[in-house]
């Protein structure tokens, strides 16, 4: 699995027929919207669609039939059980079970049904609670993962290894990317269960609206993280169906850390709120940095676009528009 | 996941009702068929067999009619596609892909159908390369996998955590045993796909039978191995589903080591072979040593019975006379 080599370059079909048959899988979430958002803006003209009413993925007849009825040439697999720590705590057989229920039935049955490539989209928390920072891809299964989300964790791990094994064994093309902290339109705004950003971005508002004058953060604020926006990844999942075909999974960030004070101050200009931010720091810090090495996908080409400040005017415009409490 | 406590001891009923139906997946299997052999000896009566044939269990609609209908009160998991080094370099997305299938669908379904205790079934290859020796459980996701069985040991440990999960979220009695390296009736004996052990039996028996001069065995003979006779894993497989019900999956092991000589010479004398036993120090030992550390098991009152030369002789009797070519 080691060091980069052209042949893991495709010089791939994907973008020269636009109208071939892409199945992206979770359309309606954060990461599958955006991905169809993309693919709409790039001419794509035949992306199948299924919600979870019209096929449930977990269900394996159901994925099978689906796959020999449409034979798709083309999937993107978005669709899968998240959620914050929580979730993870209290429900952990569904995110282990659900999880690996559709990435089970989906590999298998697009490799069974002629789809030429398939990319599978796992997160940054596959990797070791206490991976080097910032984080390569070889830090997968080198030490014990973050218990509050180990479930969600091994089934994506599995997934990626699903992957390698059938490239290997049917010399078929899957690829996986593992993005970073994510965020846009359409992420979960939740009061109690949302991330940081998104929880920054609905505090900052309501405090806007209500006229209050101070928004209170946990901690000190030191702490570094990355974002990265969803159109950008789109964008990098397109890069990777067109020009990506190897074995080792990629890192997809955007090699950009700021402060949990930096994100905050830039929130509150984004939204408007003219009180105080106000840190207390009484209450705990979290993780001290969290950053993924994505110099491999950098080394083959893409790099993202959408810096944060833009990133998040756009994502509160959304929010403006679009948001129901 | 600790230090054993008492709240892991199952008072359990399930040697008080020998007429309660027992699903035993994987009958056919060496570990299936031993543990099939051991509950028909302690008198159950109702043990729910079924051959692949008759249940393929990477079929999710099959599994479920079938849990359905038999409702089994206890299960145990001992089925799985198994091989050698060569097979899974060769089928890598067999091993990972059946292995999911056949666990994801039995612990979902047995949940679902008020089974009461699942026993699930690994191997020693759960653990990193790198393990310290003697292993113990605690070892697990420490470090990089072996990579020649990196894809059945990602399935095993998707299955320990699957039944952690079930047991968190549900507050249901799913256990894991990973064994040893395990030997006796019903092994594989092929000349090419064997195990060392089995390998062995069969050469001195052929070179017995053929009046050969001499056996070549590659390497020095020094490196370390632990076997336990599958018939104590059966034992070991009563207990827990009687005595054990904790979160942590348990290892199941002799804690007896052996060199490869000294396996090489017991078996040159229950087999009889009179000739030379010549070692072709060219050739690779392999891994140094490798032994797991069941002390845990142990503490809470289980020890293997049978010992290596019994072993050996019990072994060989069953190939004498049920070995077919």
């Amino acid at each position: 699995m080691g060091s980069q080599d052209n042949s893991a370059l495709a010089s791939n079909a994907f973008l020269t027929d636009k109208s071939a048959k892409v199945f992206v899988a979770g359309h309606r979430g954060l990461v599958g919207a955006a991905i169809v958002r993309k693919l709409t803006q790039l001419g794509f003209t035949n992306l199948i669609l299924r919600s979870h009413a019209e096929l449930d993925l977990t269900r394996q007849s159901d994925v099978e039939a689906f796959f020999a009825s449409e034979k798709p040439e083309y999937v993107i697999v978005a669709a899968a059980k998240v959620g914050g720590i929580h979730a993870n705590n209290t429900y952990p057989a569904d995110f282990i079970g659900i999880n690996l229920q559709i990435q089970t039935n989906v590999i298998d049955s697009a490799y069974r049904n002629g789809t030429k490539k398939l990319l599978f989209l796992g997160s940054s928390c596959i990797y070791p609670k206490f991976a080097p920072q910032p984080i390569p891809e070889d830090a997968l299964l080198t030490g014990p993962l973050e218990p509050t989300n180990e479930w969600y964790a091994i089934a994506k791990i599995a997934g990626i290894k699903m992957c390698q094994a059938y490239r290997i064994q049917y010399k078929w093309d899957a690829i996986s990317g593992m993005p970073t902290n994510l965020y846009g339109p359409h992420d979960n705004f939740h009061p109690e269960n949302s991330h940081v950003l998104p929880a920054l971005m609905r505090r900052f508002h309501e405090a806007k609206i209500n006229g209050a004058k101070e928004v209170v953060v946990w901690g000190t604020g030191s702490p570094l993280r990355e974002f990265l926006h969803v159109d950008d990844l789109a964008d990098a999942v397109v890069f990777m169906m067109e020009k990506y075909s190897g074995l080792e999974h990629l890192n997809v960030g955007s090699g950009k850390e700021v402060t949990i004070k930096e994100l905050a101050e830039l929130m509150k200009e984004a939204v408007g709120f003219e009180g105080d931010l106000v840190w207390d720091t009484t209450k705990p810090d979290g993780t001290p940095r969290k950053l993924m090495d994505s110099s491999k996908l950098a080394s083959i080409g893409w790099t993202p676009k959408i810096s944060l400040r833009d990133g998040l005017v756009d994502t509160y415009k959304w929010y403006l528009e679009n948001y129901k409490q």
